[in-house]
């Protein structure tokens, strides 16, 4: 990696942690105006500060709004950069149909991990909130999804994660994709009743178990 | 199996005055689980005081815990205000839009009136009831959406916690807007002849930091409680999720009682605050309560006894949160039972 390069990936970086939506925007104008490669921009610059960031909220430095304000410095200068992605060069990404589940509106917990997800180099289709069983299972038919992301913080709707897991069983496509699950009134416990593939405390972690998820069947092809 | 040898009133008197008790006071959380005890539907709640007051007393008397709490949603002083609820047929009501769409309407945002706005007079008419039947042996209290979180639900929680680092004075202006909500609605409670009780779930650790606390959160609810304190009331405090690093200003906000979530720890909260304040807790809503036996609730039960019974200020068992709506019966009467066999002073 050229100084310049190593300078200006730093600099996206620290725009994100910083929480500097200008930066990142001028950081990225400059890559894409030295013909820097956008994808190694995006990996080792904003996704690098992006995980910083979830470093740091682990830690309890930062806490959601300050991890929201990253999230927008990381989205500007991809904004700026995504262009400039060629596609070429660019491996296929595992794809992840997300959203809360439906009767529950509470979707801070699942925009976390969606960004974070997006962040790990993931192809994320986000559905919203409110979101019916049925909803979950066309859209992840429909993009070929790798992985199914259900979240609630309402023990009321806590069932809608079972539906969604019964009807891939009924239509006898439970094993094309991965479910886990996660909120507030979520635990390993309810994860293995309703059968989900995994459980995930917080967004950190539900970036490591999508990794280790989706991890066998690379190895597999 | 001991009885009860006192009422809830008779109890609580008694144990904030030192002098013998039957056995610890304890408050599994009860809201729309009330609708399953008369078997009607948790949306049948909206806009009838009468039957949420018929549940509730019904459910009081079906467990025999010692609060019964007004409680459907957090949502009630935003919908009183103008934002959009939701309400499923038979589960509990949620957000469907805040108030404002855009922040060039913030103009539009006045104080609820507890008597005219939205379901907020029928919370109060489920307050009198509740008093009027049975007043006389058991606490009545009023839930309260305090002012923070209530500015979530105004313009949207993404939106606030953005506006906290772009717009602070925005963020104080819809904290002050809530407040004199809050303020009338306590007032309203009061005059009712029962207690504001107070729930806070967005002024978490597990959304915002100590230090924002501080800035966004505590002025008005220090406001709150003094109002409340000036009305002759004790205020028993809730903030979901992780807390351990705002016991200090929970306290300093005034609180009596800090209510602990299953996400924080009832040993360090009594290590802590427990010689300043009283605390109650903690037993997990959804994976004891929800999902386990009576055999599993009685263990946690056990459990929060074990770290909190010699709290100096007083110890109220009770569930970390409000109990989902189909907790099982089963479950609820095995954490009276389980307080009820440790009898006084506690045996665990």
């Amino acid at each position: 990696m050229s100084q310049i390069e190593q300078e200006l990936f730093q600099r996206l970086s620290d725009a994100v942690v910083d929480m500097d939506e200008d930066e990142a925007v001028a950081a990225a104008n400059e890559v894409v105006e030295r013909g820097i490669d956008a994808y190694r921009a995006i990996e080792l610059g904003l996704s690098a500060g992006m995980e910083r960031a979830g470093q740091l909220f682990d830690e309890e430095e930062y806490f959601i709004p300050e991890l929201l304000m990253c999230s927008d410095a990381m989205y500007a200068g991809m904004d700026v950069l995504k262009p400039h992605l060629r596609s070429d060069g660019v491996s296929e990404k595992h794809k992840v149909v997300i959203g809360v589940v439906e009767g529950d509106t509470h979707d801070i917990g699942k925009n976390l991990v969606k960004i974070m997800l997006e962040t790990s180099g993931f192809d994320v289709t986000d559905l919203g909130r409110d979101i019916p069983p049925a909803r979950f299972v066309e859209t992840a038919k429909e993009i070929g999804a790798n992985i199914i992301a259900l979240s609630t913080l309402m023990t009321t709707t806590m069932e809608g994660m079972g539906a969604v897991v019964r009807q891939l069983s009924e239509e006898g496509i439970r094993d094309r994709f991965k479910v886990i699950v996660g909120g507030g009134p979520i635990s390993q416990g309810f994860a293995d009743r309703i059968g989900a593939d995994g459980y995930a405390v917080n967004a950190a972690d539900a970036i490591r178990l999508a990794r280790s998820l989706v991890a066998p069947a690379e190895a597999a092809a | 199996m001991r009885r009860d040898q006192m009422t809830p009133l008779e109890r609580l008197a008694a144990y904030g005055a030192g002098a013998p008790i039957d056995r610890l006071p304890c408050v599994p959380i009860v809201g729309n689980t009330a609708a399953r005890v008369i078997g009607v539907k948790v949306g049948d709640f909206r806009g009838n005081g009468a039957l949420i007051a018929e549940a509730q007393v019904a459910a009081y008397r079906l467990f025999g815990y010692d609060i019964i709490r007004i409680f459907t949603d957090l949502y009630t002083h935003a919908e009183a205000m103008g934002a959009k609820v939701s309400y499923p047929e038979d589960e509990t009501a949620f957000l469907a839009a805040p108030a404002i769409a855009d922040l060039s309407q913030i103009d539009r945002l006045r104080p609820a009136d507890p008597y005219r706005d939205g379901n907020l007079p029928q919370h109060l008419e489920a307050m009198r009831r509740a008093v009027d039947q049975v007043g006389d042996e058991v606490a009545v209290t009023g839930a309260v959406t305090c002012p923070f979180t209530n500015a979530s639900f105004l313009v949207g929680a993404d939106k606030l916690a953005r506006l906290m680092m772009r717009s602070p004075e925005t963020v104080h202006h819809l904290c002050e807007i809530s407040l004199q909500t809050n303020i009338a609605y306590a007032g309203a409670i009061i005059d009712a002849g029962c207690t504001p009780s107070l729930t806070d779930a967005m002024s978490s650790m597990s959304v915002i930091s100590p230090r924002q606390f501080r800035e966004f959160s505590f002025p008005y609810l220090k406001r709150l409680i003094d109002y409340i304190h000036g009305r002759d009331r004790k205020v028993t405090l809730h903030i979901c999720g992780k807390t351990s690093g705002i016991w200090d200003a929970m306290v300093e906000a005034g609180a009596d009682c800090l209510s602990i979530d299953n996400d924080a720890d009832l040993g360090e909260a009594r290590e802590a605050v427990g010689d300043r304040v009283r605390l109650m807790g903690n037993v997990h809503p959804s994976e004891v309560m929800l999902q386990g036996t009576p055999e599993t609730v009685r263990r946690a039960t056990l459990a929060c006894l074990a770290q909190a019974k010699d709290t100096p200020r007083g110890f109220i068992v009770a569930s970390g949160c409000s109990l989902p709506t189909e907790t099982p019966f089963a479950n609820i009467h095995a954490m009276l039972d389980t307080v009820r066999d440790a009898g006084w002073p506690v045996r665990c």
